[in-house]
């Protein structure tokens, strides 16, 4: 798994440049610090806290590159969300008090 | 932005499409106002008063936006079709046969919806039979008994033709559900089953936070009422935002010349959620804990497993519970998405078409990347939907309240995830028009 991630590393970057997809490399430096303070609690146990280390670096690694949502978009998104939600909660609740009041006369 | 809402109803035929929709929702709500014959209306009225609304089949209830207690036509809502298409979707992987049909195309899905249709009203007979039998035996408000609610007078004929026909009539209640969920998705917007699901939720809403006001105890309730509304918003940004994230798999395709025109050569992406199963793992996971403890309830049974599983199973807020729920949420989410989303399947496709990622090969080798970035990426997704669905019931035990929250997790991941892809819908179509839509 280690070898596919490694393998994909410059291409990655390559491509990213005409799409605009990834502007953070991730810094080496950065990346060594990192595998040293994760390997630091159980140094005895290697094989299964060092994959799971090496594991939970790629996740970190591939969350970096997920595109998330500027602080522009996610104001427009959560109103128009909001709005939209509002509106069908408030028709539906006239409608509900009325067919209740409804049911009542009828069966009541 | 209302002046886009305003645009949407000024072209006509996203005004049908719109109106359409909201015709099926006052049909949809009218049913579950209407009670199943032989059932004592009053006696039900005073049952559901005194009831609260936590219990055995507070979440089941929230599904179907109320009509369950109620006990009308429309009583098991549209939860019977949604388990039905999950469980088919989920066959489709496990029996050969389906996955054949499920290749064959257009011909092929009609037929699997067809079998979800058979399923569905197998699975309606079975839960109005559950349902019928526990309010006959007065079990379905046990909770709620004394004062002028009579369990037991519920049902007052109990002969076996009156249970026949209020079985028949909530199955066929079912099944025009699930009719007119369809007809959203054909000439309406949105997804029907999703869109129903939605109103059902939505139904719910107003009294859940008006009962958090009158049972609040500072300055009113006003306290908690606004903490609530405050977390709920924050909340609904959060899901926003994670729904909108993608990993984007740079795709190129390669330049062909067919003829004497040249063909591709773009660079497009394969847009990988970091949520990509949606809230369908949350769905799945919530109607499959219940049946435990409709087991114990049914069987009556005054044993030590029935017992233990009251005492867990029951309320959300026990601690066994919420750690079964997290559980089974993660582990739905990488089911799901390894269903729904199948690597070799898509590199197989972009070889068809010539295309490849920068840096991998073609074939095994691109079904390895994309299973790589998979895994690793629905981690972080499966964590957050498990989070988000036991967060409001965390702060809930922190703020002492008693009884369930229906305002919770799963709702707000429903009523988000819905109105985000509805709106998304309607801002496609009104583009297509050229106008700007809402989310410019």
């Amino acid at each position: 798994m280690t070898e596919a991630h490694g393998s994909t590393a410059t291409p990655e970057h390559e491509s990213s440049d005409d799409l605009g997809v990834d502007e953070t490399p991730p810094g080496g430096k950065d990346r060594k610090g990192r595998r040293a303070a994760a390997e630091k609690p159980e140094p005895k146990k290697k094989s299964v806290f060092a994959r799971l280390a090496v594991f939970y670096r790629q996740i970190i690694a591939e969350l970096r590159k997920v595109v998330w949502p500027t602080r522009n978009e996610l104001v427009t998104y959560t109103t128009v969300v909001i709005v939209f939600c509002l509106i069908i909660i408030g028709i539906v609740y006239t409608l509900d008090l009325g067919f209740a009041r409804a049911a009542l006369e009828v069966f009541g | 932005m209302l002046t886009a809402f305003a645009r949407a109803f000024r072209t006509p035929d996203l005004r049908k499409k719109l109106l359409f929709t909201l015709g099926i929702i006052v049909l949809f709500r009218i049913g579950s106002h209407i009670p199943v014959p032989g059932v004592s209306f009053q006696m039900v009225r005073k049952c559901v008063d005194a009831a609260d609304q936590g219990g055995l089949f507070g979440l089941v209830n929230m599904f179907s936006g109320g009509a369950l207690l109620q006990l009308t036509i429309f009583a098991l809502g549209i939860m019977p079709y949604i388990t039905a298409s999950i469980i088919l979707q989920l066959l489709t992987v496990v029996i050969p046969r389906l996955e054949a049909l499920k290749k064959e195309g257009q011909a092929g899905t009609a037929k699997i919806t067809q079998y979800t249709r058979y399923l569905t009203i197998a699975l309606a007979i079975l839960q109005s039979t559950a349902l019928v039998a526990t309010a006959r035996s007065g079990a379905l408000f046990s909770s709620a008994g004394g004062g002028e609610c009579v369990p037991s007078q519920i049902v007052p004929d109990q002969s076996l033709f009156r249970i026949v026909v209020m079985v028949c009539v909530m199955t066929a209640g079912t099944s025009t559900i699930m009719w007119l969920g369809e007809l959203v998705t054909d000439r309406g917007i949105g997804n029907g089953m999703s869109v129903l699901m939605f109103v059902s939720v939505a139904a719910g809403f107003p009294s859940a936070l008006w009962n958090i006001k009158q049972t609040g105890t500072l300055g009113g309730g006003w306290v908690a009422f606004f903490t609530v509304i405050a977390v709920g918003l924050l909340m609904v940004g959060l899901v926003v935002f994670v729904e909108q994230a993608q990993r984007r798999i740079p795709v190129q395709y390669a330049k062909r010349m067919i003829g004497r025109r040249a063909y591709g050569g773009t660079s497009t992406y394969i847009p990988l959620k970091v949520n990509q199963a949606g809230i369908i793992p949350v769905i799945f996971a919530s109607s499959l804990l219940y049946i435990p403890a409709l087991i114990a309830q049914f069987s009556g049974s005054k044993s030590g497993w029935a017992l233990w599983i009251r005492n867990n199973f029951v309320k959300g807020d026990h601690p066994i519970y919420m750690v079964t729920y997290f559980l089974l949420i993660v582990f739905f989410a990488f089911f799901y998405v390894a269903i729904t989303f199948n690597p070799e399947e898509v590199a197989d496709n972009m070889k068809k078409y010539g295309g490849f990622i920068p840096g991998i090969r073609a074939g095994r080798p691109t079904a390895e990347y994309l299973n790589y970035i998979l895994t690793r990426i629905t981690w972080p997704g499966s964590l957050y939907l498990g989070m988000i669905a036991l967060v409001p019931m965390i702060a809930l035990v922190l703020f002492d309240s008693t009884n369930s929250f229906p305002f919770g997790g799963t709702s707000i991941l429903i009523i988000v995830g819905v109105g985000l892809e509805t709106v998304k819908q309607i801002e496609s179509q009104l583009q297509q028009r050229n106008y700007e839509g809402f989310l410019r």
